[in-house]
């Protein structure tokens, strides 16, 4: 049976404000969450790492390692991975996205990477493609869309539903983005909280 | 220039990328664009890079404001003429977010040929080559321009990019070498080259040039030379406690340094100094744990 996400609040609007951020540069960051159950898995965070030289690898094996002590230290795991391209129609999980991911799944069987659709943004897609493991190793391939990732029977969804919509508006209306810091960030500023990001996530969330 | 103008303006000679901000200040200025006399306030300086930061097709949610790039075009063709070159690329850059990207490579490609003293119109071909995902065409042109156009360093850093998105370290290593006899007052390109050496698995190499960034920094660790410092960390880590099944082999025959434990130690001590004022209180445990862990 295919292993069931749920991406909540939080998760979901930290991954969408780091694209909004920087729309016209790659950026990638982490899920941390846990397996509720078996084959079930929640996605309760993200961490977002990087903006700049996404291709590069020391600072991101930095912020992995932080990220992971970090999620260790609130009982969670880093579940999966996240990218999205400076190009919108882009979907492809970059070859670096695939070792990160590759990285992240020996340390949770079932890790999972996403790649944020920015062609499909318009407040009701989640705008997610899902990336899972395929043989042979390290290689990943694109999820079956059937049923079509995040809609009623699929075993992708966003919870609560409307955080599509949620997060669109926040970055439109409020600009909570702008407060939004990632790894990168962090280095130029040491002040910034990029394992937490509290600013900017609404307190119903 | 008013000081509203002079801010705007340091957008532009410092080389500012912050599309939001620049539109919130300079929208004021572009609803009286019409009323500005000629050779007055420097309005033409502002409406130039208003355009610019609003036209990247690659930016699906950037500012967006295809209306005031429309009117900023209108206002700078009208001040210094329809055929001006910097009025055609800033018409080209409009294109790229409103039509096809084979009409703008077209158009490009014509212009290219029409101004080919200008390195600016083939340099956008490529940059539209690279949108397409024609990383090939994208490399052969940018080589070609380079061999043209030695001394633009953009070029150079935007080839050593296309060749670690794909994972060519070595030939983005050979890129940065050209970027960094053209700069090599710029910390920057040193620290690029650090990563970069640092992801082909040359860590003395990368080793090497993190230190080369710190010498060009204050004692206080801060800003780029935080992320330097993290790098000496990182790389001497590596270097005394290697992982398995891995060589410590430099392909470039660089050296490991005599004293590497002593750097160790000092990267460690000034990472956390870094962190040891109220600035860092967030991630200073965090940080201190993987300072101790193997």
């Amino acid at each position: 049976m295919a292993t069931k996400y749920t991406i909540t609040g939080p998760a979901y609007i930290k991954l969408f404000f780091h694209l909004a951020k920087h729309p016209h540069q790659r950026v990638n960051g982490v899920l941390i969450g846990k397996e509720l159950s078996e084959g079930v898995v929640e996605a309760t965070d993200a961490i977002p790492l990087l903006h700049h030289w996404t291709s590069l690898s020391p600072m991101m094996e930095i912020g992995l390692d932080l990220a992971g002590q970090y999620a260790e230290s609130a009982g969670l795991k880093v579940v999966g991975y996240y990218q999205a391209c400076e190009r919108p129609e882009d979907t492809t999980l970059f070859p670096v996205g695939e070792k990160i991911a590759s990285r992240i799944k020996q340390g949770f069987n079932h890790a999972i990477a996403f790649v944020l659709d920015a062609s499909q943004i318009d407040g009701t897609s989640a705008a997610l493609v899902p990336y899972v493991p395929a043989a042979p190793n390290p290689n990943w391939k694109p999820a079956s869309s059937s049923p079509q990732p995040f809609t009623v029977d699929s075993p992708y969804q966003l919870s609560p539903p409307n955080l599509a919509s949620r997060a669109l508006a926040l970055v439109r209306d409020e600009k909570l983005h702008l407060k939004f810091g990632d790894f990168d960030d962090h280095l130029e500023d040491v002040a910034i909280d990029w394992l937490r990001n509290k600013a900017c996530v609404p307190k119903d969330l | 220039m008013s000081p509203s103008i002079e801010d705007l303006a340091s957008f532009r000679t410092k080389n500012f990328r912050a599309s939001q901000e620049f539109i919130d200040k300079a929208s004021p200025i572009l609803k009286d664009v019409k009323k500005a006399k000629s050779n007055d306030d420097g309005t033409h300086f502002v409406v130039n890079p208003a355009t610019v930061a609003l036209t990247r097709k690659q930016c699906a949610l950037d500012v967006g404001r295809l209306d005031i790039a429309k009117t900023a075009w209108k206002a700078l063709s009208e001040r210094i003429g329809h055929d001006s070159p910097r009025v055609i690329l800033l018409q080209g850059l409009i294109m790229e977010a409103t039509e096809s990207l084979d009409t703008v490579l077209r158009f490009y490609e014509s212009e290219a040929s029409k101004n080919q003293h200008n390195p600016s119109f083939w340099k956008r071909q490529i940059s539209v080559l690279r949108q397409m995902g024609r990383i090939e065409e994208a490399i052969n042109e940018l080589r070609l321009f380079l061999d043209t156009f030695y001394n633009d360093l953009e070029g150079w850093l935007e080839l050593a990019d296309i060749y670690s998105s794909c994972c060519q370290y070595t030939s983005a290593l050979q890129a940065l070498s050209h970027a960094l006899l053209l700069a090599p007052q710029n910390p920057f390109t040193f620290l690029q080259f650090a990563e970069t050496a640092f992801s082909a698995g040359d860590i003395q190499l990368a080793l090497r040039n993190f230190l080369i960034v710190i010498d060009m920094s204050d004692q206080t660790p801060v800003g780029f030379s935080v992320r330097a410092w993290w790098g000496v960390k990182l790389c001497a880590r590596r270097l005394i406690h290697p992982p398995a099944g891995t060589s410590n082999e430099s392909p470039s025959k660089t050296p490991v340094p005599k004293n590497i434990k002593l750097i160790d130690q000092l990267a460690t001590e000034r990472v956390l100094t870094a962190y040891s004022g109220e600035r860092g209180i967030h991630n200073r445990d965090v940080v201190s744990r993987w300072m101790t862990s193997n």
